[in-house]
C-alpha cells in the first residue's frame, strides 16, 4: 500500500518533469530570436520611401566632368575674398529626406567630445567649425534615434550624391550644397582629420549615428558622415 | 591522450585565426571607404592676375571630355573663382578674349594634371605682353595648431613690394611671382605691403589650421591687398565620434536563451528523480 502510493508519487514527479522539459522547448523555439526596430527602417533606397529625384543628380550617361563640375558661380569683378565673415546658420532643409529644422549651437563637452543637442527634432551647427559656405569644412550633427523611435537624422545614411542641402543663415542668405559622398565609420576609428580638418573650397559634413546598436553600452557602434560641398 | 584535444584546438586556432584576422580587415576596410570616396578628386580655381591684360573668358575642359567644360565669362583683373571640386585627372585651360567663340582658337592654353586630395590655382600672369597661365599647387593642410601664408605678387606699378604680417617678413618680392609657404602663428595682425612709392595694409584674422594667399594687387588708388583663404579647417576637433543616437530604432538584441535551458534541465532533473523513485518503489513492492 505505502509503496504503491510512493510509486504513483514518483510517477507524477516524472510526468510533471517531462511536462517541464516540453514547456521549456516549446518556449525556447518560439522565443523571438530578434525584434525588429520601433520604426520600419529600409534598408536600401531603392525599398525606401520614394526619394524626390535630386535636383542635379547626374545620370549614368553623364559626362563625369559636367557633372561633377558645375558652373562657376563668379563674384562680378571684386576677388572672392573668402575671409569675409560669413552669417551663423539657423536652419537646415535637406528636401531629399524630408528633414527641415532650426540649427542650434553646439560645442564640446568637458572631455573634448562634440556636444549634440539635448532634443532629437533639431539638428546643431559645431561652432568651432567654420558656419556653412566658409572656407573649410562646416559640421552639423543630429540624432538618429531616441528612446522612442527616429530622430531629425533618421534617413541621413539614405542620402546620395547630388542631392542637394540647403542652410539657412541669420542674414537671411542660403548657401546651398551638394552632396558627394556617404560614409560609416566604426566611433572608436572615427576619421576626425578626414572630417574635421583643413580643406579647400566650402565644405559641409552632416554626422549622425550608425551601424550596429550596443545595448549594453546604449550607444551606436558607428556614425555616418554626409560629405557635401557647395554649389552658389 | 590527455594532450590531443588541446594540441587539435591549438591547431584549429592556429589555422582560424589568420582567416578571422583578414575577415576583420576586410570588413574594417570596407566600413572604412566613404562610399563618396571612391571617385578621386581634387580642386581647381581660376585666377586673373595680370595687371595690364583685358578681361578674358577662361575655359576649362577636362581632358578627353572637349564638350565637358566650365566657362567663366568676362574674367578680368584681380578676379579669383572659389575652388571647384573635380574629379582627378587631365585638364586644360585656356583663355579667348572676352566674348570671343568657344571655337576660336584660345590666346593661351595649358594642361596639367590634377591629383586626388590636391588644390590647385591656375592664374593668368605677367604683364599682357608676356601673359602665361601659371598652374600653382595650393597647400591644404597647416603644422598642427598653426596657419600657412604665401604671397602672390601681381602688382605691377611697384615692380617689387615687401610683405610683412606679424613676425613674418617677406622681402623684395618681384612682379608675378609666388611666394613659397611660412607657417605664422595664429592670431590677429596686420597684413602691410610696402612698394617703392605706395604702400598699404589691412587687419588679417588668421586662425589655427588655415591656410592663406595673400594678393598684392594694383587698385584704383594705389597697391590693394587680397586674403584669400586657400583652406581651413575647425578652430578644435572633438575628441572621437558623436553620440547621436540612443537605440529607440535599433532592432532589440535576442532574449537570453538561459532561463529557458534552466528550465529545461529542471524538468529533467525532476524527471531522473521521478523514474528512480519509480523504480525503487517498484523493487520495495517485490
Amino acid at each position: 500500500m505505502r509503496g504503491g502510493r510512493q510509486a504513483v508519487t514518483a510517477l507524477v514527479t516524472l510526468v510533471t518533469g517531462l511536462a517541464v522539459i516540453a514547456c521549456g522547448s516549446v518556449a525556447l523555439a518560439v522565443a523571438p530570436h530578434q525584434t525588429e526596430g520601433t520604426a520600419a527602417r529600409p534598408v536600401a533606397p531603392s525599398t525606401a520611401t520614394p526619394l524626390p529625384a535630386a535636383p542635379a543628380a547626374p545620370n549614368a550617361t553623364a559626362t563625369p566632368v559636367t557633372a561633377a563640375v558645375p558652373a562657376i558661380p563668379l563674384a562680378t569683378s571684386t576677388p572672392a575674398a573668402t575671409s569675409a565673415p560669413v552669417a551663423t546658420p539657423v536652419a537646415l532643409a535637406i528636401p531629399a529626406i524630408a528633414v527641415s529644422t532650426p540649427l542650434i549651437r553646439l560645442g564640446l563637452t568637458s572631455s573634448g567630445r562634440l556636444q549634440v543637442p539635448d532634443r532629437f527634432d533639431v539638428a546643431g551647427w559645431y561652432d568651432g567649425s567654420p558656419p556653412p559656405g566658409a572656407t573649410g569644412p562646416a559640421v552639423i550633427a543630429g540624432h538618429i534615434d531616441s528612446v522612442a523611435g527616429p530622430a531629425v537624422f533618421y534617413r541621413l545614411d539614405l542620402l546620395r550624391p547630388g542631392n542637394r542641402i540647403y542652410v539657412h543663415r541669420a542674414d537671411g542668405s542660403v548657401a546651398v550644397f551638394a552632396v558627394t559622398g556617404v560614409g560609416l565609420y566604426p566611433k572608436d576609428h572615427f576619421p576626425t582629420a578626414q572630417v574635421y580638418g583643413s580643406v579647400p573650397g566650402r565644405q559641409l559634413r552632416l554626422i549622425t549615428c550608425g551601424g550596429t546598436f550596443d545595448w549594453t553600452r546604449h550607444s551606436y557602434l558607428s556614425n555616418v558622415v554626409v560629405y557635401a560641398t557647395a554649389v552658389s | 591522450m590527455n594532450n590531443a584535444l588541446p594540441s587539435t584546438a591549438r591547431r584549429a586556432v592556429a589555422m582560424l585565426a589568420p582567416l578571422l584576422a583578414a575577415l576583420l580587415l576586410i570588413s574594417g576596410l570596407l566600413a572604412a571607404a566613404p562610399a563618396g570616396a571612391t571617385t578621386a578628386t581634387g580642386w581647381i580655381r581660376l585666377a586673373h592676375l595680370s595687371p595690364n591684360a583685358p578681361a578674358v573668358d577662361v575655359y576649362l575642359y577636362n581632358f578627353g571630355n572637349p564638350d565637358a567644360r566650365v566657362v567663366l565669362h568676362h574674367v578680368s583683373y584681380g578676379t579669383v573663382s572659389p575652388y571647384q571640386q573635380v574629379p582627378a585627372g587631365e585638364y586644360t585651360v585656356s583663355m579667348r578674349a572676352a566674348g570671343a567663340r568657344g571655337s576660336a582658337k584660345p590666346i593661351l592654353s595649358t594642361g596639367f594634371e590634377v591629383s586626388h586630395g590636391r588644390a590647385y590655382t591656375v592664374a593668368g600672369m605677367g604683364p599682357a605682353a608676356g601673359l602665361r597661365l601659371q598652374v600653382i599647387d595650393d597647400s591644404i593642410t597647416a603644422p598642427a595648431g598653426h596657419a600657412l601664408v604665401r604671397v602672390i605678387q601681381a602688382s605691377l606699378s611697384q615692380h617689387v613690394v615687401t610683405v610683412s604680417l606679424g613676425h613674418l617678413t617677406l622681402h623684395q618680392l618681384g612682379f608675378a611671382s609666388v611666394s613659397t609657404y611660412r607657417t605664422v602663428t595664429a592670431g590677429h595682425d596686420l597684413a602691410k605691403v610696402t612698394g617703392k612709392s605706395e604702400q598699404t595694409s589691412m587687419n588679417m584674422p588668421v586662425s589655427a589650421d588655415s591656410i592663406h594667399t595673400l594678393v598684392v594687387l594694383d587698385g584704383s588708388k594705389g597697391l590693394r591687398l587680397t586674403d584669400l583663404e586657400d583652406a581651413a579647417g575647425s578652430q578644435a576637433a572633438p575628441v572621437g565620434g558623436a553620440a547621436t543616437g540612443l537605440g529607440g530604432t535599433a532592432p532589440r538584441p535576442a532574449p537570453a536563451p538561459w532561463p529557458w535551458l534552466a528550465v529545461i534541465v529542471a524538468g529533467a532533473l525532476l524527471s531522473l528523480a521521478g523514474a528512480r523513485r519509480f523504480r525503487a518503489a517498484r523493487t520495495t513492492r517485490t
